[in-house]
């Protein structure tokens, strides 16, 4: 047992040395530790959570300083003193909507007069918001116009089905930190995968293997390497981003999980690819899947059915609930639980591959 | 000779064969070789030489056979023969980004070796004061002879060498010869691939040829040469501004031919022609070494 952790340990400490020899990997890794960790730090730390409604309301300058701040209604309104103006403001997108009132509205409003208002909207907001903006358009105009609606409005009970988010937006800084976590594990899953691919073309393998070493030997030193790179510089970019201050202990598990999934995927693209274009075809066609479920984090909304059963969505998913939302090892466990189970598919595919082809070359 | 005068054998090999799909790559390959003794292993491309040798040195499991190798059997006890076998691949397998003196000491490692002293091996492969350089800047030369000080750091009983002069310049393929000579004179038995007739020749106590995965011939260079070359004496003479050559085959007859030609006027040179393994070769395999 002694031995072979001898010969583990020797290729390893081998793997290491050729690693910090390769500039390229070397110069990626430091400047990307760097760019992410100030990256974070530049992005928003808080939330944009109140719609900026425009409002060109002649005469109604009073009414609307009333009616203006966000209240808790989500909506802010912000007066502008023409319709080109508005048009201007919504157009560039600093508002998501606008009012634009006739001249007489109050005076016609208050005597019960018919009239119009035009309701302008962004290019560019989402369909499913249009409708909400127009209803809540309408009401203001009936604050506004001080009329109520002519019906009763019912008692409604607010029921929040599964964790109540509402008014807990994420940051971009949080929406962004699964994804910098990502790009660091994957920089290392290139650089492995460059190994294990540089080990096979230069048959070196050929030579460690009529040695007393096993396959075996070389199979858990490349594993051990990998997840060392992976998960010291993960852990790094978490310390560097306050990322640990929520749990430590379920995010540093998190992170070693994140680390060995991606050594698994290491092995397959580095017995796979015979060069560096080969490594780089096969890291992104890996890559392309693994990142979807941290953009989608970009993006507020639920994610689709099957970004749920991508093996990278359990380790955001924990990442930014731990992170975000404060949760603990209860709620966390079936994403772990899951991330385990990708770890040992892509871990188990990992080394078969890289066994089959060094006992091959 | 005794049993007890018997040499020691390192290796034996007894009708080992191996096949990639349909095509045989080797086929009841037999032969041993004995503790000191070098044993030369010659063969065009494709003859079937390096497939004899991973399966030898455990990178392939034999199909049909048995091998032996220091009293134990391959591939089941492979670890334990791996670990008193050196072997110098014919590809440059070497670590470009380390130095030659890392390269060595992580094979070291890899052999559980201590106290190996790399810079001593080094010398002796002709890189003193290279230690310390990676190989990456390395000449081809230079790379095959860190390949030999490579396969040398556990002190190996059993040596396999493949092509180990390739590339080398006249002066560094000499040391390398003196050195495959001195591991054998040490005790190491040595299998030697090459295709230099002349180095196979030069260094080996025994040849084997092989050719389309089988071995044809296996006995001592000069046995081969006196049993299956022609021998024969040139004589050259002066004619006029003329120079004239006769040939006589050294057979029954040959006495009184000589004897006729050397009464004769104008007698230049007398030499004795030798047939080289070459020669012999092209006789059992029916076409040149390259």
């Amino acid at each position: 047992m002694r031995d072979r952790l001898d010969v583990v340990a020797a290729i390893v400490a081998k793997d290491l040395r050729v690693y910090a020899r390769d500039r390229f990997y070397v110069l990626v890794t430091v400047l990307g530790l760097a760019f992410y960790i100030a990256l974070f730090w530049v992005l928003p730390a808080t939330a944009t959570q109140v719609v900026r409604l425009g409002v060109h309301l002649p005469g109604g300058e009073a009414l609307l300083e009333e009616g203006g701040g966000d209240s808790g209604t989500g909506f802010e309104l912000v007066p502008f003193s023409s319709a080109q103006e508005l048009e201007s403001s919504i157009a560039q997108g600093d508002a998501a909507a606008g009012m634009d009132f006739p001249e007489e509205f109050l005076q016609q409003a208050s005597t019960g007069q018919a009239t119009s208002v035009r309701v302008l909207l962004g290019g560019e907001t989402p369909e499913q918001l249009r409708p909400l903006l127009v209803g809540g358009v309408r009401e203001i105009v009936a604050t506004i116009g001080r009329q109520e609606p002519p019906v009763t409005l019912p008692e409604m009970e607010e029921i929040v089905v599964g964790p109540d988010r509402i008014g807990q937006q994420l940051s971009m800084r949080e929406r962004f930190r699964p994804l910098l976590v990502f790009l660091v594990l994957v920089v290392e899953m290139i650089a492995l995968a460059s190994l294990v691919a540089s080990e096979i073309a230069q048959r070196t393998v050929t030579a460690v293997l009529v040695s007393p070493a096993r396959v075996s030997d070389l199979l858990a030193a490349k594993a051990a390497l990998g997840t060392l790179l992976a998960f010291s510089q993960a852990l790094l970019l978490a310390i560097a981003t306050q990322t640990l201050n929520a749990n430590p202990l379920l995010l540093i598990v998190v992170l070693l999980l994140g680390a060995l999934l991606v050594t698994g995927f290491g092995l397959i693209a580095g017995s796979t690819g015979k060069d560096f274009i080969g490594i780089v075809f096969w890291s992104m066609l890996i890559l392309i899947p693994l990142v979807v479920p941290a953009l989608a984090t970009l993006f507020p909304g639920a994610a689709a059915g099957w970004i749920r059963g991508l093996p990278t969505y359990p380790l955001v998913q924990t990442i930014v609930n731990t992170t975000a939302y404060g949760e603990g090892w209860a709620q966390a466990w079936p994403h772990l639980a899951m991330l385990a189970a990708w770890c040992v598919v892509a871990f188990g595919v990992g080394v078969f591959a890289l066994g089959r082809r060094a006992e091959r070359v | 000779m005794t049993a007890d005068d018997a040499p020691d054998v390192a290796l034996r090999a007894e009708a080992i064969g191996y096949s990639y799909g349909d095509r045989v790559a080797a086929e009841d390959v037999t032969f041993d070789i004995a503790s000191g003794e070098i044993l030369g292993f010659l063969g065009p491309n494709g003859a079937g030489k390096s497939t004899t040798m991973k399966m030898l040195t455990g990178q392939l499991v034999p199909r049909t056979g048995v091998i032996d190798i220091l009293g134990m059997r391959m591939p089941k006890q492979r670890e334990e023969i791996q670990a008193r076998i050196g072997v110098c691949f014919e590809e440059k397998n070497l670590y470009p980004s380390l130095t030659a003196r890392e390269n060595l000491k992580f094979f070291a490692q890899l052999f559980g070796v201590e106290g190996f002293g790399a810079d001593a091996l080094l010398e002796r492969v002709g890189l003193k004061g290279r230690g310390g350089e990676r190989v990456s800047g390395f000449s081809k030369g230079m790379q095959q002879r860190l390949m030999v000080g490579r396969a040398l750091v556990n002190r190996p009983d059993v040596l396999f060498l493949d092509e180990p002069t390739d590339g080398l310049d006249p002066v560094s393929a000499r040391a390398v010869r003196a050195i495959i000579k001195e591991e054998a004179e040490r005790g190491a038995a040595v299998l030697l691939t090459t295709h230099d007739m002349h180095e196979a020749d030069a260094l080996s106590d025994r040849v084997a040829f092989i050719n389309d995965g089988r071995i044809l011939a296996l006995d001592s260079p000069e046995s081969l040469k006196l049993r299956h070359g022609r021998r024969a004496v040139k004589l050259r003479f002066r004619n006029g501004d003329a120079v004239e050559e006769e040939v006589v085959a050294l057979d029954a007859a040959a006495g009184e031919q000589l004897r006729s030609l050397v009464s004769r006027d104008g007698l230049l040179t007398i030499h004795t022609e030798e047939a080289t393994l070459e020669d012999v070769f092209v006789e059992f395999a029916g076409r040149r070494l390259e």
